[in-house]
């Protein structure tokens, strides 16, 4: 119980740490590309997260949650260009609509299992794409540019300093950073590693697999749309191309796995260094086509090979061996 | 005595084979059953179709009087039945503690509430040295006590033990047998599949026999030892 305390404890320290660096870095930074950066990495930080509790922590890994993201994106976006609702409101929209829609697919792909589930994510995240590209109420294949002028910025979300969003958008890292540390120590947390780690067995031991792995998707559907919302607010457009593309999709799964899946901070973490070496490597060799790509594919794969348990590994002390009574008393002798 | 699982007429179909066939009979409150039989008798078929594994195609499975023939697994142990696995089950990259955790939230609402009750019953088990390792890194026997462990930790009435001593030395089988013991005099009745003779006639009350699917014998240990079917159809030879 005590080390559960310390623990806890050195956890808030660390957080606290860590969003005090967050909140004073812009002070030293100036350019704006870098703030730019920052806020991306806050949208992948979300993403990542959402992504984490249904492909991290219950293992059922979705190649399909651009379609959240574009979900969240167009609610924002339409909401503005034809209600003028204010994104405060319409994102929350769009976090039940993909909440409702996760649960109505859920229902059928949860039933399967390893590459069956990721394959039929994927399709599904390719079909929204296509519905969407092909829809004209909601702008087709050119897409929503919402740009509003006539309101104030605080209701539209449209801020002319970058540092505003970067602001905003910390407080939601945050906010679902905190959501993320809650379930990883709850009922919940424990109930999603034990699908992972055996379904039969945890059915067994009184587990209604089916209805934690449907919460699990649902959750990580709303939290996938919110950031879907945040980025369609900073960009102030989009079309089906720039929110519900495949490699969205893998994207995400790729921050959670590069960062480390299954725990709190690996997403974040996976965030900033993939957003940064994918923003910086294209910034540097703008000039040579498709050289960031490749050198961002080499870096990739360094991580892989060398980190398989994600950037997290990193920061963790090794694993001590947990020695047996036998192996003790050989020790001691 | 209150009968607390009935198995009527249960017939276990999977295709053309099968499995079980029209077996019946009861496991009364703090009773220890055995049930025994060759390879192949359809003995884990029998333990699936109670602890909702898979259903049974006729016959019914009664538990406490409730129906559980159509029950689904979850549903079935947090009525009161806990099983172990042929194969141990085990959380294999989660620890010990966090294995038998997992089973200890069957009853209780919150992780807190429930450190205390985990810690028990890894204690009764035998296990409290080995808490922190990882389940995939224990010996055979120490996964068949965390089978057993994790069983145990949902509170269970009645607890299911499918070959919880196959691959025992002799003093460990010994420790076992101590522990099954322990269970009953806890209050829970057991029903458990076993290969190893000893074990059987030294724990359990009653003994069923199954053969091909069938129910060939029932009674005391004795009883069915001396049953002339019963070894027949374990050592083979001619119907008389």
């Amino acid at each position: 119980m005590k080390n559960y305390i310390h623990s806890k404890s050195q956890f808030m320290i660390r957080f606290l740490i860590g969003l005090l660096a967050a909140a004073l870095l812009p002070l030293f930074i100036k350019t704006p590309f870098a703030v730019h950066v920052m806020i991306l990495i806050c949208i992948w930080a979300i993403l990542g997260m959402g992504w984490n509790f249904i492909g991290g922590y219950a293992g059922q890994v979705s190649n399909g949650h651009a379609l959240f993201y574009g979900i969240g994106a167009y609610s924002c976006a339409i909401g503005m260009k034809s209600f003028g609702a204010t994104p405060w409101v319409t994102m929350w929209i769009g976090v039940a609509i993909s909440v409702g829609l996760a649960f109505v697919l859920g229902a059928p792909l949860l039933r399967l299992k390893g590459h069956y589930f990721a394959v039929a994510t994927m399709a599904i995240g390719e079909s929204g794409r296509i519905i969407f590209l092909n829809w004209s109420a909601v702008g087709g294949a050119t897409g929503v540019d919402f740009l509003e002028k006539t309101k104030p910025a605080w209701y539209t979300m449209q801020f002319t300093s970058k540092y505003s969003y970067y602001y905003i958008y910390l407080i939601f890292v945050t906010i679902i950073l905190m959501l993320t540390k809650v379930l990883d120590k709850s009922k919940f947390g424990y109930y999603l590693r034990a699908i992972k780690a055996n379904e039969e067995s945890a059915q067994s031991v009184g587990i209604n697999t089916s209805r934690y792995k449907m919460l699990a998707f649902m959750l990580s559907a709303g939290v996938v749309s919110l950031a879907g919302s945040l980025y369609a607010n900073y960009l102030q457009y989009i079309d089906p191309m720039v929110v519900m593309p495949l490699n969205v999709s893998l994207m995400i799964c790729l921050v959670a796995v590069m960062g480390g899946i299954g725990t709190v901070i690996g997403p974040v973490i996976g965030a900033i260094v993939l957003t940064v070496i994918s923003e910086y490597t294209r910034a540097a060799f703008s000039s040579v086509r498709g050289f960031d790509l490749f050198l961002y594919g080499i870096l990739v794969i360094l991580i892989v090979i060398f980190l398989p348990d994600g950037l997290v590994s990193l920061f963790k002390r090794k694993k001590q061996k947990v020695l047996t009574p036998l192996e003790m008393e050989g020790k001691i002798k | 005595m209150k009968t607390i699982l009935e198995i009527k007429n249960a017939t276990k179909k999977f295709g053309g084979l099968v499995a079980n066939e029209d077996v019946s009979f009861c496991v009364q409150e703090e009773e220890i059953v055995g049930v025994v039989g060759p390879n192949g008798a359809g003995k884990t078929t029998l333990f699936n179709s109670i602890s909702g594994a898979h259903s049974l195609t006729s016959g019914n499975v009664i538990f406490n009087g409730i129906d559980i023939t159509k029950k689904k697994s979850y549903e079935i142990c947090k009525l009161g039945v806990g099983r172990t696995f042929q194969i141990p089950q085990s959380l294999n990259d989660m620890t010990v503690l966090d294995n038998v955790l997992v089973a200890s939230l069957n009853r209780f609402k919150t992780v807190e509430d429930a450190k205390a009750h985990t810690e028990k019953v890894i204690a009764m088990c035998g296990l409290a040295a080995f808490i922190y390792m990882y389940a995939g890194d224990l010996n055979v026997m120490q996964k068949k006590r965390l089978e057993i462990a994790r069983a145990l930790a949902t509170q269970p009435t009645l607890l299911l033990l499918d070959e919880t001593m196959a691959g025992l030395s002799g003093v460990e089988r010994k420790e076992a047998i101590n522990l099954i013991r322990r269970i009953r005099t806890s209050g829970i009745s057991i029903l458990m599949i076993e290969h190893v003779m000893e074990v059987v006639m030294s724990v359990s009350d009653r003994v069923v026999v199954l053969n091909s699917g069938k129910l060939l014998a029932e009674g005391t240990p004795e009883e069915v030892t001396g049953n002339p079917e019963v070894i027949r159809a374990y050592l083979g030879g001619k119907t008389i």
